[in-house]
């Protein structure tokens, strides 16, 4: 009896003192930024506090039966106690995980409208991203036309409504900030809805969260939140650069989209080495290339805009890779 | 009955007899080692991953050969260790637990070795294949799996094939053998927890593995073949033709979460075995633990898409697959609380077939409470595809299952060979398999949470970089625990001899001599409860006892 009192009471100290423990250092998921991240965290930690109390009930009653009712100075084979099993017992220890279970689901749908809803626009409106996975970058559309790529620009404080998804030649790839709420897979011919509202600046990483191949592992995804003044001067400038041969865009697709195999001087990375090659010369063969690739290369630029292609052509010419 | 009769002269060779062999203790033999051996190949790919993640940046293989060895190594440990060395262990023991001379169909049971066998051989020459091995993962979801170039998809593909076919072939024969073949006297409610293991994984078997096959010959018409100058190229998974992506997954885990629970299921029933004998006590709740196996095997057909939380289903279906997940974990529960109702006033003695058990136990709860995390959906959005998922499933697949295999190859090997494997070497083995699965796995929970996805070959970020190392470090600690048990087994060749039942043990199995004779048992005694061997002692005791008031 008294042992059992004494493993209720190392249960409820669990029971206080895990959520705030498991909070700091990395027991929890990462520091939240975004409302459905902290939504999920709190699940999360919620959860934490009967899973940590089952584990130590189960393995201190482990623990504690090994002490106990080891041989000592009994017989090899003498007989344990001969029970055979007790109904009650059965019933206890099989409808309280059921209340267990009841509440964690509860809880679950108590947090779910505020992780999987977009919160109501302010003043500013919300915004909505096209995003699009593809063998190994992501590409981002703004409603205004500006594309970038690998790193997503977002205004601190507004929701910012993500469809995701990926082109019918490509694989499934899956969008994941850690920092800014779940994982939301990209597949082809299917469109996905996520969304996140940073609620500070900074730049947040994540990368690609389904084996897609290759480059897999350098699928790598960032978004920089800035405040809204800036974040609409950068909107705006790369809006107007993109009429006219886009270098930050040019640079952006060169390193998102081509260095990963070919490396960033074009040096060779996964597969050959382009440094030199005068198909980058040659703003025509760049275009055939990366609209309907060649041998392994898979066509990366299939469905670019002509103002994209134009951009890479531009960065190409300003500073070709690997010198001149 | 199975019909026996004397080998033709030309088959009684030492090697040619246990190629030709029908028997099946020598079958269950085969089994185990063959898949001994799957399981030290796959752990070395095993190690060479961890050596690849060891550090960020790490080069030691080039990407491609990383996705190569993920996909080979998830696959062989599934389909070339998991499943078969469990079917070793049926049939080794599910005809001697039920005191039967052999399976029903003892030819049909050489089959299904063999197609093992080329099976797995099939998937391991696949790294010579055009192209190297299968590069999409355990899982070869489309499309990629349907656009990587080369024959190792296609090679992952047949291997799939055959080894279902082999496993279909010794389910039946199971349950042909486990309906017809038992002794006198013993009823379901008699029959040893492992026997009715056995059962529920043979029909699990049979229900999910055609869906499997169906699904991956899809992906086998999508990638195109020829065949006698018609080409067919169909599209099931290719949106681009109107196809489905998205279909496959279902088909896949309508298949995969049960394949966890065939796995798992026997390991759950060695440890019913091995957990009374080493506390001198009858299980407790026989008939719970009996109960919550089936259940467990009917609801692991209704949970598929908790392992598809993020493809974008409806809530609604995400909230029922959330439901459903956790009811799971009901029957499991009753089980661990069983078992440790078991230990309870017990006489442990702590040999190393028990000590694997207990740590069985101790590390299977871990692997079960961390499912919790991931049956509930919105959590499961931030950590599905992590390494939290690969450190989940490795407690309860190597954690809960390649302990309970080990406490199983220590309680049974003098059974099988008449000889003790080492106490000393089997305790080393089992510490060193204890601490290194956890330096090994714990910390991978911990870069899951961090945001480290799975399956990537390599990572820049240098925070990841300490529990990776850790990682690495108890792999290599787990490397010495298989080396110890190699050892063990070498050196039992010389171990000391063994009478018919070392353990003072339960089921018929220990009633005839170690290592049986082929036809198993000259008589079987009737049968009186789930502890026939201990009633026969009992009733022994009481004789010589009535003798001596006498």
């Amino acid at each position: 009896m008294r042992a059992l009192l004494s493993l209720a009471g190392l249960v409820s100290l669990v029971l206080v003192a895990a959520p705030a423990a498991l909070a700091q250092g990395s027991f929890a998921p990462v520091e939240p930024a975004s409302p459905n991240a902290e939504g999920i965290r709190s699940s999360y930690l919620f959860v934490s506090i009967f899973i940590l109390a089952i584990f130590v009930l189960v393995e201190g009653a482990l623990i504690a039966f090994i002490l106990k009712y080891r041989r000592r100075r009994r017989a090899r084979f003498a007989d344990g106690a001969q029970i055979h099993g007790q109904t009650r017992l059965e019933i206890l220890w099989t409808t309280l995980p059921v209340v267990v279970l009841f509440l964690i689901a509860a809880f679950v749908f108590i947090e779910l409208p505020g992780i999987k809803n977009v919160p109501e626009a302010g003043a500013s409106g919300e915004l909505e991203i096209r995003v699009t996975g593809r063998q190994y970058y992501w590409q981002y559309e703004y409603p205004n036309g500006v594309i970038a790529i690998d790193r997503m620009r977002a205004p601190v404080g507004v929701p910012v409504r993500l469809t995701v998804s990926a082109p019918d030649s490509d694989v499934i790839h899956s969008w994941w900030i850690p920092a800014l709420g779940g994982k939301i897979d990209a597949i082809p011919g299917r469109v996905n809805e996520t969304w996140f509202e940073a609620d500070r600046t900074g730049v947040f990483e994540g990368q690609c969260a389904e084996l897609c191949g290759v480059g897999h592992a350098f699928m790598t995804a960032s978004v920089e939140v800035l405040p809204e003044a800036e974040f609409a001067a950068w909107l705006e400038e790369r809006r107007q650069a993109q009429t006219t041969g886009d270098v930050a865009l040019g640079e952006e697709t060169w390193e998102g989209v081509c260095a990963k195999c070919h490396g960033l001087a074009g040096q060779g990375a996964l597969y050959r080495a382009v440094a030199g090659s005068a198909v980058l010369r040659d703003p025509q063969a760049v275009e055939t290339l990366v609209r309907n690739g060649r041998r392994t290369m898979p066509a990366v630029g299939a469905g670019w805009t002509a103002e994209q292609i134009d951009a890479l052509n531009a960065y190409l010419k300003e500073s070709p890779p690997g010198g001149s | 009955m199975a019909v026996r009769t004397e080998p033709h002269p030309a088959y009684q060779g030492k090697v040619v007899s246990w190629l030709t062999t029908t028997d099946h203790k020598r079958i269950g033999i085969l089994y185990i080692c063959t898949s001994l051996l799957f399981f030290v190949l796959a752990g070395l790919m095993g190690l060479v991953i961890r050596l690849q993640l060891m550090q960020a940046n790490g080069d030691v293989v080039d990407p491609q050969r990383y996705n190569e060895l993920v996909t080979i190594h998830g696959t062989s440990m599934v389909f070339l260790v998991g499943v078969p060395i469990l079917a070793g262990f049926g049939n080794y023991l599910v005809p001697l637990m039920i005191g039967a001379h052999d399976m029903a169909f003892p030819r049909l049971n050489a089959l299904s070795y063999w197609l093992f066998a080329f099976g797995g051989a099939v998937l391991m020459l696949s790294f010579f294949a055009q192209g190297g091995a299968a590069q999409a993962g355990w899982t070869s979801y489309p499309p990629l799996a349907e656009q990587t170039a080369g024959h190792g998809q296609d090679l992952w593909i047949l291997s799939l094939h055959i080894l279902t076919a082999s496993s279909i072939a010794g389910a039946i024969n199971f349950l042909v053998t486990i309906h017809n073949l038992r002794a006198r006297g013993m009823t379901w409610t008699r029959m040893p927890l492992f026997v009715w293991s056995i059962y529920v994984y043979a029909w699990l078997l049979l229900a999910v593995l055609p869906v499997l096959s169906a699904a991956i010959t899809m992906i086998l018409l999508d990638r195109g073949l020829e065949l006698g100058g018609w080409e067919i190229q169909t599209s099931f998974f290719d949106p681009a033709e109107g196809g489905n992506a998205v279909l496959y997954q279902h088909a896949f885990w309508f298949f995969g979460h049960p394949e966890v629970y065939i796995i798992v299921l026997p390991a759950f029933g060695i440890i019913s075995e091995v957990l009374p004998v080493f506390a001198r006590k009858p299980i407790f709740g026989y008939k719970a633990i009996a109960f919550s196996t089936v259940a467990i095997g009917f609801f692991s057909m209704l949970v598929w898409a908790h392992h598809m939380f993020t493809v974008g289903l409806p809530i609604s279906l995400q909230a029922y697959f959330m439901i459903a997940s956790m009811v799971i974990a009901v029957p499991t529960g009753m089980k661990i609380f069983n078992w440790l109702a078991t230990l309870w006033r017990g006489n442990l003695a702590f040999d190393s077939a028990m000590l694997f058990a207990l740590g069985f136990l101790s590390i299977f709860v871990v692997g079960g409470l961390t499912g919790i995390y991931l049956a509930a959906f919105p959590i499961d959005w931030q950590l599905h595809d992590s390494y939290f998922v690969v450190a989940h499933f490795h407690y309860t697949l190597f954690g809960g299952v390649v302990f309970a295999i080990f406490a199983g190859l220590h309680y049974w090997w003098p059974k099988m060979f008449g000889r003790m494997l080492d106490e000393r070497l089997g305790k080393l083995s089992f510490w060193l398999l204890f601490v290194g699965f956890n330096l090994t796995f714990f910390p991978q929970h911990l870069l899951g949470l961090e945001g480290m996805p799975r399956r990537i070959a390599t990572y820049a970020n240098e925070s990841w970089e300490g529990y990776n190392t850790l990682s690495t470090v108890g792999s290599w600690v787990m490397g010495v625990a298989i080396l110890a048990f190699v050892v063990n087994v070498l050196v039992s060749r010389n171990g000391p001899r063994v009478g018919n039942d070392p353990w003072r043990a339960y089921t018929l199995e220990w009633y005839t001599t170690s290592p049986p004779p082929p036809h198993n048992f000259d008589d079987v005694p009737y049968v009186t409860s789930p502890r026939p061997l201990y009633d026969l002692r009992r009733r022994l005791r009481e004789r010589e006892g009535a003798r001596g008031a006498a």
